[in-house]
Order: structure tokens, then C-alpha cells, then sequence
């Protein structure tokens, strides 16, 4: 069974990661990336799913990709936090316990003949930092702002019906520069 | 005795605003609308009362009350709430009040609950149906928003995408203790398929409250059942009677619906406070 991952973003300045940046400067501002992004991350798993099959999705149906307003790209998993030049980077992957939209999309696609066994949507998160910052440091911030704790602690997942996942790895970095 | 002044907090994207400060003042309080920024008016108008409307706080950015539950005016909201003041969280409103760790609150400011996608067998996604509901019996005696719901079986309109109340596995054992509102038919009965249970919320839950009471997070729409012309003709069970009764008299333009109830319970809630202070 193989895994294939996209990761789609706005064209435009998504306004989601920039009321999410100023809402973590206003609750934590010792503890906030200088830069964050936002994606729709999906996952597609099956025997025969293929980066050709995948393509083939991104190009049929529009609501996963709009062409006019995203762009996407493949991204593999694992690996380290990666310096882009710019920035430090990490990822942070929510995605919801039940999830109604990854059981659409896979009936979907099951219907439609694509050889995808499960679909997985997740939104990834990709912090930046421009200033020097250790990987244990760079760890518990992402950590702490990933996880809503408590009123004044964490954003950008509810644990009770999200898991989360952090990517300390050089792809969150190739992410960052496209 | 003054007129209790309940305040409605506006958010950005907050659409339920005014026709919630209508039905507060028709029950013959005094409704204020603050903006989300106006903390400091806020503290100084020293509401007896609050109500978090429904609506799309932040456009839901992040996730459906997220954004809301930490910005400043809340401070206030949650400090209040903490004295025992009535607070009401209404669909979006629910959801701040979950991200605020307000409900169900069995630790003080932790977040212990999450209003997650409607997932259900037979539907997902947006819903906006009528529901019926009707209170627990723990939740009559304590909430100042649920004492007129004693034994009875409401019909009160849902619309939301993000209405499942969730917990984690190990709070299973006192779900019921935050209990307030749940889903069921016209005659009462509960069960966990749709569409008496509409979203698939656990226990069928429609309504959450932190353990004083004071603070009740609820999805369905309250302020759009208050009056009776709003009832659909055919809902079935003794408000649907009662809206057909009603249908061809003068008097359905000002008779009053089911969800006048609990903005009643927190007039006499308040009317009794301020006595007992004088």
C-alpha cells in the first residue's frame, strides 16, 4: 500500500494563517514563528496510487485543488528541520478525529474507479523563523502553540477531536520557498 | 429595581447579534451589543449577564470558536463567569465558549471538550434543520437558563457545521454531570440516529454546562424559536398544536414560542438576584 501526499495552498496571502499569526503574538509573543502558512494536506493510499493517479485527481476535481486560486505540490514524509536560507522550519499536521470530508472523498473516488483505498485531509501548518533557534526550542514552540491546552495556551488544534502530529524535517523548509 | 443589562458580544463575523438583543429586550431586559474590542466599555457597564451570539467569529479561521475564545474581551467574560454571573453561548457562541475551557470546565481553564464536524450516518456537513430538545434533570434545578424547560419537549432550529460535542475517552464517566440539553423527538425520547440526533454529539447532547451551571454552551438557536409565528406549522407535538391554533389570530405576531423560555428563566433568574440584594 503506498502513500501519496499533496500539499495545496493559496496564491494569495492565506487570511487564515495571518489571523492565526497575530493570535498567537497577541496570547504568547515570546513563543511565535516569524513566519506561518497554511495548507490543505491530503493524503492518498492505495495498492495501485501512484504520483500519475494523483495528478490525475488534482486535475479532475476542482474542490482539491482550484487551479485558479491554489497551487500544490507532492511532499514526501520524515526528516529534519530544515534551515531554507531564510528560515527554520516546522510542521505541524492537524487532522480531525472523524472526519467527514476524507470519508466523502474516498467513497468518491472509489465511485469514480481511481485506485485510492483511503483519502486523508489534514491541515499542515508550517512555522518559519528567521533568527537563530536550537531544535529543542524550535520543538516546544511548535509544540505549545499546536496544542489548545488551555484559553491562553495553544491555537491551532483542539485536542479532544484533532490529532497532531509535528514534522521536524527538511520538507517543512522546501515548503516554505515554493 | 433596575432593568437587568445583559450583554451580547460581537465578534467579527458574529451574525446573530441583534435579533438576540431583540428577544432580551422583549423579555423585558435590557440588551446591549459590545464589540468584540470594547473591553474596557464593557468592565464599566458591569452587565448581569452574557450572551455569545451565533454566527462565524473570525470567519471560523483555524477552527469555529479558536480565534474568539482568546481575545481580550473574554478575559472579562471568563472572570465574570468565575463570579457566577449567567453566561450563554449560542451555536458559534457554544463553540467559544468550549475553546474558552469554560464548559464543561470540570478543571478550571482547560479545554475538555471540542464541538467537531457533524459526522453521522445518513449526514455530514452543514446542517439547518428544526430539533427537538429538552433538558436534564440536573440542569433545571441549577442553570439559570433552563428553569421554565422542566419537563418539557422544545422545538428550536439548529444550523451549523461544527456542532458534535466530543471528550476525550476518559471523561466518559461524567459526561453526564455537564449534561444540560439534549436531542430528542417530539415526545421525548433520545436516540442516537439521525435525525434526532442531528449531528451525531455524544450522548446526544445539545447543550453543555460547566458545574455551577452559570454557564450553558448550547448549538441549537434559541432566539429563533421565540416567538411563536417562527415555529413551523408542522412541527409535530404541542407547539405545532399550538402554532395551528395560532395560525389565522391577530394575536401569533406576539405570542411567544418555545425558546422564549430561556431568556425567561434568566429574567426571573435575575429579577430574583437583584431582590434578594436590595
Amino acid at each position: 500500500m503506498s502513500s501519496i501526499a499533496i500539499a495545496v495552498r493559496l496564491k494569495a496571502p492565506d487570511p487564515a494563517a495571518a489571523t492565526a499569526l497575530s493570535t498567537m503574538k497577541r496570547i504568547s509573543p515570546e513563543e511565535t514563528p516569524d513566519l506561518l502558512q497554511r495548507y490543505d494536506y491530503w493524503e492518498f493510499t492505495g495498492i495501485e496510487c501512484t504520483e500519475n493517479t494523483v495528478r490525475e485527481i488534482v486535475e479532475h476535481f476542482d474542490d482539491i485543488v482550484n487551479p485558479n486560486k491554489q497551487s500544490w505540490s507532492f511532499t514526501p514524509s520524515g526528516g529534519l528541520p530544515a534551515d531554507d536560507g531564510d528560515h527554520t522550519s516546522a510542521g505541524v499536521l492537524v487532522t480531525d478525529r472523524e472526519d467527514s470530508i476524507s470519508e466523502n472523498w474516498t467513497a468518491i473516488l472509489k465511485r469514480r474507479g481511481f485506485p485510492v483505498e483511503k483519502v486523508m485531509h489534514s491541515v499542515l501548518w508550517i512555522f518559519g523563523f528567521s533568527r537563530e533557534i536550537s531544535c529543542t526550542r524550535l520543538r516546544s514552540i511548535v509544540a505549545g502553540q499546536a496544542v489548545t491546552s488551555r484559553r491562553d495556551a495553544g491555537l491551532l488544534a483542539n485536542p479532544v477531536s484533532q490529532t497532531v502530529r509535528l514534522i521536524l524535517e527538511e520538507q517543512a523548509g522546501d515548503l516554505l520557498n515554493r | 429595581m433596575s432593568t437587568p443589562l445583559v450583554a451580547v458580544i460581537q465578534f467579527p463575523g458574529s451574525n446573530c447579534e441583534y435579533e438576540t438583543k431583540a428577544v432580551i429586550d422583549a423579555s423585558g431586559m435590557q440588551g446591549r451589543i459590545f464589540r468584540w474590542n470594547q473591553w474596557r466599555e464593557l468592565n464599566d457597564a458591569s452587565p448581569d449577564a452574557f450572551i455569545l451570539p451565533g454566527g462565524f467569529s473570525f470567519q471560523d479561521r483555524v477552527r469555529a470558536g479558536a480565534v474568539g475564545a482568546k481575545e481580550r474581551i473574554m478575559d472579562f467574560v471568563v472572570e465574570r463567569a468565575g463570579d457566577g454571573l449567567p453566561v450563554l453561548g449560542i451555536c458559534n457562541g457554544a463553540q467559544i465558549l468550549v475553546e474558552s475551557g469554560l464548559v464543561p470546565g470540570w478543571t478550571s481553564g482547560s479545554v475538555q471538550a471540542g464541538l467537531a464536524s457533524n459526522h453521522i450516518e445518513g449526514r455530514s456537513g452543514y446542517l439547518s434543520r428544526w430539533t427537538f430538545l429538552k433538558v436534564s434533570d440536573h440542569a433545571q434545578l441549577v442553570s439559570p437558563w433552563l428553569s421554565y424547560l422542566s419537563g418539557k419537549v422544545v422545538p428550536v432550529p439548529i444550523a451549523h457545521a461544527e456542532g458534535r460535542f466530543v471528550f476525550f475517552p476518559g471523561d466518559a464517566g461524567r459526561i453526564a454531570d455537564c449534561s444540560a440539553l439534549v436531542y430528542c423527538d417530539e415526545n421525548g425520547e433520545e436516540s442516537p440516529d439521525y435525525p434526532i440526533n442531528p449531528n451525531g454529539s455524544t450522548e446526544n447532547l445539545a447543550g453543555i454546562m460547566n458545574p455551577a451551571g452559570n454557564v450553558l454552551a448550547m448549538m441549537p438557536h434559541p432566539e429563533r424559536a421565540f416567538w411563536l409565528w417562527q415555529v413551523p406549522i408542522r412541527t409535530p407535538g404541542e407547539w405545532g398544536d399550538r402554532r395551528i391554533s395560532a395560525n389565522h389570530s391577530t394575536a401569533i405576531s406576539i405570542s411567544r414560542g418555545p425558546g422564549e423560555l430561556f431568556f425567561r428563566g434568566l429574567a426571573e433568574s435575575l429579577a430574583v438576584t437583584a431582590s434578594e440584594e436590595t
